[in-house]
């Protein structure tokens, strides 16, 4: 298990958003959290990428016991062993493409021509080199999240959280980006844990857990 | 849709006589095709004869309505394997899945764990679906897209099925 | 029409209808809009203000040997200035000569003899400890307090006092009180608060402005949201334009408000005594109309210029993603044209002209406008060339390349008070440095020069405490052959010996002071002025060889002789002087020798020669420089402020890309550095520009005055480290809203 965690609470005022939920992800496999809107996958999803501090319970990512940990290392944490995509909005706008794919590194230290060197790498694999040095605003929607993916995976993390990462796009568009973002995953040994509501999109899990109503079930029960 | 396990669900609650039987199962799960009684009684006497029901007394009078089946526990070990078996993923499945949620609710068993289950079952079906769509050609990704699509549709009746599912059950006991 | 009236309405009603957001945002615009009308009300008040004080003054003049006037008795006058330590208290003393006497502006009646009226001020002055060594000098019994009428401000120090011996000669008859006289303008002081008010009303201007856009963002949401539902581009700019409106009018109910309320207190604004009275702080009514339309308008345009590249689209609000590249010639034609118009004015100081005012706010005006034009092309041009730097650096340069306007304008209102600031801290600060250097003149001297007509005892000057000795000199007038005015000081050795600070002196010796003006060997004749005015001229005297010395005395004569010399040559009468010599280690010497020789009254007039405190026009200017700063800061805040809203505004629009940052692991250190930079870079250009107009404002300004050119870097570095530090608390303020918009929440989807 590289990333487990176990009956979350998290209540956002009175509204209880977690209510005992948890998860266990193997090294390299891909879990599809699905649900209806408002179960608390985004929350669940938050707490396990240490964005968010559960009330209660517990998320270890390898050893580590995340919500032990200081603001500052889990930043660090997440820069360096995670990755992360979203379902819009998650490039820096003023940002070329290509800066945005580097980021994540030159944060690391890594120099600028070194940073874009590899960044290149990325945006090729994922057939968008075309709008390296435009701005997001000026890409379309497949594009972006295409972007978007190779900057999550520049710094080769071990878990890569997507939250309804096709949310934005139309099927084919939304098939493209869910076929190099697992292919490139699987590729790079990296785990990924993918919020969805779609189930053509979590068809490209291994594997299934179910929130709803802030709790999670394990859709293994089954097999 | 096996109506012989409707049947067996059906007298998980208690004793029935046939006739009592046909019209649970009408008001059930029959929709707008009732069941004729001559469906009722073949079904009947083939659970007999398979050991999973047997008949619990006859009352004073003539004709086969005057007896009463009860469930065996073969009975109730098929209807439980039937229950938690997910149907083979397939278009169309709503009548079987409905009729299991109602036993389920019936006969207190947790519908959700039917629905669940029969989730798993579709997801797996497609997933083997996008794995092949990944490695075939044009017209493999075309036939697998249109197969994920009806599966799509399954899932999502699953899920708000399952959302559902206490309103279901309020319906089911009143 | 009405639905032109309609569409306003519904802006009005969009402005409101918001919940409490929008009612916080009518709030801070309001009282943004309000600070700034309620500034321009006190500038309003400022005409009205200067007029009822110089009409005030003018009362209190008399025209000398007026006409007499049928019914009314004669008033006997002297006027008489009383020096107190770094003050002038002014007065006059008075004999009626019958009942129908004319009563001095402020005065209820005439004081009879050894009674006085008093200025509030002077009264609680004497009454104050501090007033304890001024009241032997004012034995008067105080019968009353000089009204308004007959002050200039509040703070002034006045008396009338009733004396039975002032003389009635036809110089003192007075019949009436009033005389209007031209005005005569201080040119230094009057370019002064030409530059000031221009340079103060530009940040409330573009103060107005920012305040009438705060949240643009949402409203432009709420706009696209209308035009979604179907109205056009045209009454969507009309809906803005009523939103706008309903601000401005907010606006100046708060300004109205804030203006009559904090002018209860205008009597507690002084500098350096001077201040306004209550009731002169009102505004002029054809500037207030010009208010009332004003703001309103500004509001209107503003709101609908910005929309200008804003294409407010049905599914939300579209921005030119690239403007277009500015160009720079137009922007220096206002500076170029204000250079020529200031540079128009240089030399007319001197002579019988003077700087023309509208020639002069003009060309300050210009300048300064210059600024704002300049800094946006200046700001896109310098960011469109930085690239490398850590990654903090490169969000902060690629957000300013993307939209180098919005900062502009915030720094552009920055930049303006700052050249202001430095141009008017230039100004004074040469002013100061003048007047210092005069006083400097004055150090290393400690006498007290009594003069009196020649029968006036002064006997108990010599007794006063720290009165080390007391010199007697006379002093008379002569014209040399090339007609230069001279004057010869007649004293005997003691007295020279003490005056020029020299050694040896005998009966005999003739001594001039090195600057003189005399030719060597001339002759000289003298003249004496008669009391009717009329000049006298008496004989004429060859000089004799004359000694050097080096020291200017108190008497500041250019000849200094023994009596024996003039003793064969009739000579005028002349003025005669008691010089004390003071001892500097006893507190306050001169104050005691002023009262030992007090009770002459006006007979007897006396300056002072030494080292003051500071000299009242020193510590007007210091306390003008003080008012500067004090107007800077509260216009900085006010910038500040704007700063800080478009600063929490940007954050909240960008709060997404921003809490998704976060989330993939960006340290918030590298966030919070980018919008320090983001700040800092265009206010650094701002500074730039800012000290460099500021600094030539300055000196222009000081050549058209004909001062030395001098910058005050001291105040120069001041100002601007106030401002950096104005950025940093700003920048300090803003990261609350920057952990709030970068928290988990602001990853939801809408």
């Amino acid at each position: 298990m590289i990333l487990k965690a176990e009956n979350l609470r998290k209540s956002f005022g009175s509204t209880p958003a977690l209510d005992g939920a948890g998860i266990s992800v193997k090294a390299g496999e891909v879990v599809a959290v699905m649900g209806p809107s408002g179960s608390g996958k985004s929350t669940l999803l938050h707490c396990l990428a240490g964005i968010l501090k559960p009330d209660s319970g517990t998320v270890h990512y390898q050893d580590i016991e995340l919500s032990g940990l200081p603001d500052g290392e889990r930043s660090e944490l997440r820069r360096t062993h995670f990755g992360f995509v979203f379902q819009f909005g998650q490039l820096v706008p003023e940002l070329t493409c290509l800066e945005n794919v580097a980021l994540p590194l030159r944060l690391g230290g890594m120099s600028r021509r070194k940073a874009e060197a590899k960044a290149i790498d990325w945006l090729e694999r994922l057939e968008v080199t075309s709008v390296k040095d435009q701005r997001p605003s000026e890409t379309s929607g497949g594009q972006g999240q295409r972007v978007a993916v190779a900057r999550a995976l520049v710094s080769s993390p071990k878990v890569i959280f997507a939250d309804e990462p096709t949310g934005a796009l139309d099927s084919l568009n939304g098939e493209r980006v869910m076929h190099l973002l697992t292919s490139a995953a699987r590729d790079t040994g990296a785990a990924v844990v993918l919020v969805t509501h779609e189930a053509r999109v979590a068809a490209y899990s291994d594997r299934e857990v179910v929130v709803r109503d802030g709790r999670s079930r394990d859709m293994e029960f089954a097999t | 849709m096996s109506i012989g396990h409707a049947l067996l669900g059906l007298l998980e609650s208690g004793p029935k006589h046939g006739y009592d039987l046909k019209r649970a199962y009408d008001r059930r799960f029959g929709h707008n095709r009732s069941l004729h009684y001559g469906q009722v009684y073949s079904t009947l006497s083939r659970l007999l004869k398979n050991g999973l029901v047997t008949e619990a007394g006859v009352e004073a009078g003539d004709g086969p309505d005057r007896k009463r089946y009860a469930i065996t526990d073969a009975g109730v070990t098929d209807v439980e394997g039937w229950l938690n078996t997910p149907e083979k993923p397939d278009v169309y499945l709503q009548n079987v899945l409905h009729a299991k949620v109602v036993l389920a609710l019936l006969s207190g068993r947790s519908a959700t764990d039917v629905l669940d289950s029969q989730r798993a079952a579709h997801l797996a079906t497609m997933r083997e679906l996008t794995r092949r769509k990944t490695g075939g050609d044009l017209a493999d990704q075309l036939i697998c897209d249109h197969a994920l699509f009806h599966l799509e549709a399954d899932l999502r009746w699953l899920e708000l099925t399952a959302a559902r599912i206490d309103q279901l059950a309020k319906e089911v006991a009143g | 029409m009405i639905r032109w009236a309609d569409d306003l309405l519904l802006g009005v009603r969009l402005a409101v209808g918001g919940g409490r957001n929008s009612w916080i945002r009518l709030v801070l615009t309001g009282l943004g809009i309000g600070l700034g009308v309620a500034v321009l009300l006190v500038a309003a008040s400022f005409p009205t203000a200067l007029n009822a004080r110089d009409h005030r003054a003018d009362q209190l003049r008399v025209m000398d040997d007026g006409p007499a006037i049928a019914g009314v008795d004669p008033l006997y006058r002297v006027q008489a200035i009383v020096d107190f330590r770094d003050k002038n208290i002014w007065g006059s003393y008075l004999d009626a000569a019958g009942p129908n006497a004319p009563v001095p502006p402020g005065a209820d009646r005439i004081p009879g003899d050894g009674e006085i009226l008093v200025s509030p001020a002077l009264g609680r002055l004497l009454a104050s400890p501090e007033g304890e060594l001024l009241r032997p000098r004012f034995p008067e019994r105080i019968v009353g307090e000089i009204g308004r009428a007959g002050l200039e401000g509040p703070y002034e120090l006045r008396f009338y006092a009733g004396n039975a011996q002032v003389e009635h000669t036809a110089e003192n008859r007075v019949y009436r009180f009033g005389l209007t006289r031209a005005q005569v303008y201080n040119p230094l002081l009057y370019a002064i608060s030409v530059v000031f008010v221009v340079i103060l009303l530009f940040p409330v201007l573009v103060f107005v402005g920012i305040s009438t856009r705060l949240s643009g963002a949402q409203r432009d949401r709420r706009l696209a949201a209308l035009r979604l539902i179907g109205a056009s581009a045209q009454r969507v700019r009309l809906i803005a334009a009523g939103e706008a409106l309903l601000g401005a009018f907010v606006g100046l109910a708060v300004g109205f408000a804030l203006f009559f309320f904090g002018r209860q207190y205008t009597e507690d604004v002084r500098l350096a005594d001077a201040a306004l009275f209550r009731e002169d702080l009102t505004p002029a009514p054809a500037l207030v109309v010009l208010l009332v339309i004003f703001v309103p308008v500004l509001a209107v345009v503003t709101a609908v210029v910005a929309m200008r590249r804003t294409v407010i689209e049905p599914l939300g609000v579209v921005r030119e993603a690239r403007p277009v590249r500015r160009s720079l010639w137009w922007r220096l034609v206002p500076i170029i044209g204000g250079i020529a118009l200031l540079v128009s004015q240089v030399g007319t100081v001197s002579g019988p002209r003077r700087p023309n005012e509208y020639v002069l706010a003009s060309g300050v005006s210009l300048l300064m406008l210059g600024i704002p034009l300049v800094l946006p092309w200046l700001v896109e041009r310098s960011v469109g060339r930085l690239h490398r730097g850590s990654v903090a650096w490169q969000l902060a340069v690629r957000r300013l390349q993307l939209d180098s306007g919005s900062a502009a304008r915030v720094v552009g209102g920055v930049a303006v008070v700052l050249a202001g600031a430095i141009a008017l801290q230039t100004i004074l600060a040469s002013a100061e440095r003048s007047i210092a250097s005069e006083d400097h003149a004055d150090a290393g001297k400690n006498h007290l020069v009594v003069s009196s007509s020649a029968d006036a005892d002064v006997s108990g000057l010599a007794a006063a405490k720290g009165v080390r000795e007391v010199l007697r000199a006379r002093q008379v007038s002569a014209q040399t052959e090339s007609e230069n005015w001279i004057a010869i000081v007649i004293a005997d050795c003691p007295a020279l010996r003490g005056l020029l600070r020299i050694d040896s002196c005998h009966e005999g010796s003739v001594f001039r002071t090195r600057d003189a003006d005399i030719e060597a060997e001339g002759s000289i004749t003298f003249v004496e002025y008669q009391d009717d005015r009329s000049k006298r001229v008496g004989a004429t005297w060859r000089l004799p060889a004359a000694e050097r010395v080096s020291s200017e005395d108190v008497l500041s004569g250019e000849l200094y002789v023994t009596p024996s010399v003039l003793r064969n040559v009739p000579t005028p009468k002349g003025q005669s002087y008691y010089v004390a010599a003071l001892d500097p280690a006893v507190p306050d010497a001169v104050e005691h020798a002023r009262n030992a020789v007090g009770p002459l009254r006006w007979r007897a007039f006396s300056y002072f020669a030494g080292q003051r405190a500071s000299t009242e026009a020193a510590q007007v200017f210091a306390s003008m420089r003080k008012a500067l700063l004090a107007g800077a800061l509260l216009v900085l805040v006010l910038v500040g402020a704007s700063l800080l809203v478009m600063a929490v505004e940007q954050i909240r629009e960008r709060r997404r890309p921003l809490a998704v940052l976060v989330a993939s692991g960006v340290p918030r250190r590298v966030l919070v550095w980018s919008v320090l930079w983001q700040n800092a870079f265009p206010l650094l250009l701002a500074m730039i520009v800012a000290v460099a107009t500021g600094a030539g404002l300055g000196a222009l300004l000081l050549r058209v005055l004909a001062q030395p050119v001098a910058l005050d870097w001291l105040g120069v570095i001041t100002l601007t480290g106030v401002t950096a530090a104005a950025v940093f608390v700003v920048t300090l303020l803003t990261l609350p809203s920057l952990r709030t918009a970068t928290a988990a929440p602001g990853l939801r989807t809408e």
